[in-house]
């Protein structure tokens, strides 16, 4: 009688501890970024954003949507800043791995290259891609948690042509969809400032050597080079090779946080003095709290524009929450969009966009122009999209 | 304008420079092996991580870091053909095929070793020189001079040497080589030792340039072959000349129509060379 008892008791056990495992279940979310090539420090910063989220949403047993608790995997695939694999590895994720949720692409080419796949699917898309076509009011599951161009490029060139005295420009951009796009932004961005875009040049994205385009460049006497859309490794190969030949006017990066990067591969002695557009104040406690648990966890310095993505995410998560649905992504997608005053690692988060893309998807948050003082960002103005002072 | 010009012919004259030290040790390595080496654009990668831990690991002066990178290379060199190309020695193809999976696991090998992010290489020498209105960047200029004593120091080994006479009489026949008296089982290991070291070697000196990092090596791999088929696979002098046209060809369109019509040039004229030369510029054809 007694075994019997114990044997009905330990079924029961048994079937309760069989609920609870059925109650923890897996939230698989894409990370479809570069890991390789030029683009990689933006795509490891993404894919680390996404890991630290998630590790944040595991820390007490998962992610817990409409009493379920979700352990978040995230399952990350490299595009190596290509399209052709961009699309090959987004239909891995929606069709083989079956994730409802994909942070990246890091490139314009390739968002715009899963966009008839991930929309589709109905599948929330969190990319870098600078493009405005990203945005658009008949691809509702794309948003952009990252501030890009077109939101900050206006009030720091105002700024910064007022106060350096700036009158020509020179640029070398990729031959691609994103270096396109920028060209044409920033082009129009020292128009509207009082300067000129005088002598821009295209170029392959793997390219190295720069030397005869900046001796083209050099040639016309402009007073500053722009770095706006090149990726961070880039960008310090154009400061190096700048400075090589004796260029001594001013170098600005407008866009995309990669001053770090920039003074590794061109060293400090290039890159003091340059003017660079800064997503990060370490005079914010939280932001200065994630830096160091990104270095602490990784080993290295942080990408810019990884605090984005952990905010992204974060976001991403706290919509589900609300829609109370994880399967459901026209939910998630609508409670994402109503989210407003996010208190992120940066500062308040909003949506905004709605007159420039046609649909409020795009990250409003605040922003800074840094001076590159010893290989360190030294901020000089504080930013927002009315302007700079 | 005549600034331009004179910049872009300096500028041309470094890079030509550079591209020749790839396609010599490339046409090299296809001369004595008969194999198209395609993990020579690795060789490049290694050579160039080689210097960055020289040079910022160990804190070792560059000139020693350079001197051991080609001892390095080129026991590396004896070592990949004892294990990797000796079994497919009179066999084009397979040697071929297994020279894309050696690049494929040395580029991954260092991507696993060395992670995918560029690393900093400090500057060996910053500032510039002037002539006048010329300019050029001290670091070109030192990139400029080593790669020159080097190509003089391998051209004095080849020509003026027993064992440069050896390595060509292999190039020329490799069964009537050993019937006088060419020892094959060293000859072999060290000759394609000699065309990787030149390869790591550029990889070193370019290095400071352009920076380090697991994928660098594709790009040179394709100068090398640009260079070696307007040349002629096979003919050191052609490889000469072809990377000297190649690099002032590169800057001349850069710097006077746009850095995508250099490309465009450049294909151009090696289907041309293709067309009207099939055995490249000094080629002398496959007999």
């Amino acid at each position: 009688m007694k075994s019997r008892t114990i044997l009905a008791a330990a079924s029961v056990l048994a079937l309760l501890a069989g609920n609870a495992a059925a109650q923890e279940q897996t939230l698989k979310i894409g990370a479809l970024v570069t890991q390789s090539g030029a683009g990689a420090s933006w795509g490891n910063g993404m894919l680390r954003a996404a890991e630290l989220a998630a590790e944040d949403a595991n820390k007490d047993g998962g992610l817990e949507v409409a009493g379920t608790k979700y352990k978040v995997e995230v399952i990350a695939y490299d595009d190596a800043y290509k399209a052709n694999e961009a699309v090959t590895a987004a239909n891995r994720l929606v069709f083989e791995d079956k994730v409802k949720y994909i942070i990246g692409t890091v490139g314009s080419a390739p968002i715009l290259a899963i966009q008839p796949i991930t929309e589709e699917a109905g599948v929330i898309t969190l990319t870098l891609g600078f493009t405005a076509k990203a945005l658009s009011a008949d691809k509702p599951y794309t948003f952009r948690p990252n501030p890009t161009t077109a939101e900050v490029a206006q009030p720091q060139i105002d700024w910064l042509v007022a106060s350096q005295k700036i009158k020509t420009v020179g640029a070398l951009f990729p031959n691609d969809e994103t270096g396109e796009a920028i060209a044409k932004d920033i082009g129009a961005a020292y128009k509207k400032a009082g300067a000129e875009l005088t002598a821009t040049e295209f170029f392959e994205r793997d390219r190295v050597d720069f030397i005869p385009l900046l001796t083209r460049i050099v040639a016309q006497g402009v007073d500053a080079i722009e770095l706006d859309g090149n990726s961070p490794v880039t960008a310090g190969q154009i400061v190096q090779q700048a400075r090589d030949i004796g260029f001594e006017g001013v170098i600005i990066r407008t866009g995309g946080p990669a001053t770090q990067e920039i003074v590794n591969v061109a060293g400090k002695q290039a890159t003091e003095g340059m003017f660079v557009h800064s997503a990060f104040n370490p005079a914010v406690e939280t932001a200065a709290a994630y830096q160091k648990r990104y270095s602490d966890t990784y080993g290295e310095a942080m990408n810019g524009f990884s605090p984005f993505f952990y905010d992204g995410t974060k976001m991403l998560f706290q919509a589900m929450k609300d829609a109370g649905t994880v399967e459901d992504t026209a939910a998630v997608k609508t409670a994402l969009e109503n989210i407003s005053g996010y208190e992120g690692v940066l500062g308040t988060l909003n949506w905004t966009g709605k007159d420039a893309y046609g649909i409020a998807h795009q990250l409003d948050s605040p922003f800074y122009i840094a001076r590159v003082e010893d290989g360190n960002e030294v901020i000089v103005a504080s930013c927002t999209t009315a302007g700079c002072k | 304008m005549s600034f331009l010009i004179a910049q872009s012919l300096i500028n041309g004259v470094i890079l030509g420079t550079l591209y020749l030290m790839m396609a010599i040790g490339f046409t090299l390595v296809f001369g004595i092996m008969r194999i198209v080496n395609f993990a020579h654009g690795e060789f490049y990668m290694i050579g160039a991580f080689m210097a960055l831990i020289g040079v910022t690991w160990l804190g070792l002066p560059y000139a020693a870091t350079l001197a051991l990178t080609v001892v390095f290379a080129v026991l590396l060199g004896a070592l990949v053909e004892r294990v990797v190309f000796r079994p497919f020695r009179s066999d084009e193809l397979s040697g071929m095929i297994a020279s894309l999976g050696l690049a494929m696991i040395l580029q991954n090998g260092a991507l696993i070793f060395f992670g995918p992010d560029p690393q900093a290489f400090p500057a060996m020498v910053s500032g510039v020189l002037r002539f006048g209105d010329l300019i050029i960047p001290k670091s070109r200029a030192l990139t400029l001079g080593i790669g020159v004593v080097v190509l003089i120091g391998f051209y004095v080994l080849l020509m003026h040497t027993r064992f440069g006479r050896g390595l060509r009489a292999l190039v020329q026949d490799q069964q009537v080589a050993a019937l006088y008296g060419v020892r094959l089982e060293i000859m072999y290991p060290l000759g394609l030792g000699l065309g990787i070291a030149l390869a790591a070697v550029a990889g070193a000196l370019m290095a400071p340039l352009f920076g380090v990092s697991p994928f660098i090596g594709a790009a040179p791999l394709l100068k090398a072959f640009i260079v070696v088929i307007l040349g002629g696979l096979g003919s050191i002098p052609g490889a000469a000349l072809a990377a000297l046209l190649l690099g002032l060809i590169e800057s001349f369109t850069s710097s006077f129509v746009s850095a995508s019509a250099a490309d465009i040039v450049t294909f151009a004229l090696v289907v041309a060379v293709l067309l009207i030369r099939p055995s490249g510029i000094l080629g002398r054809g496959e007999a």
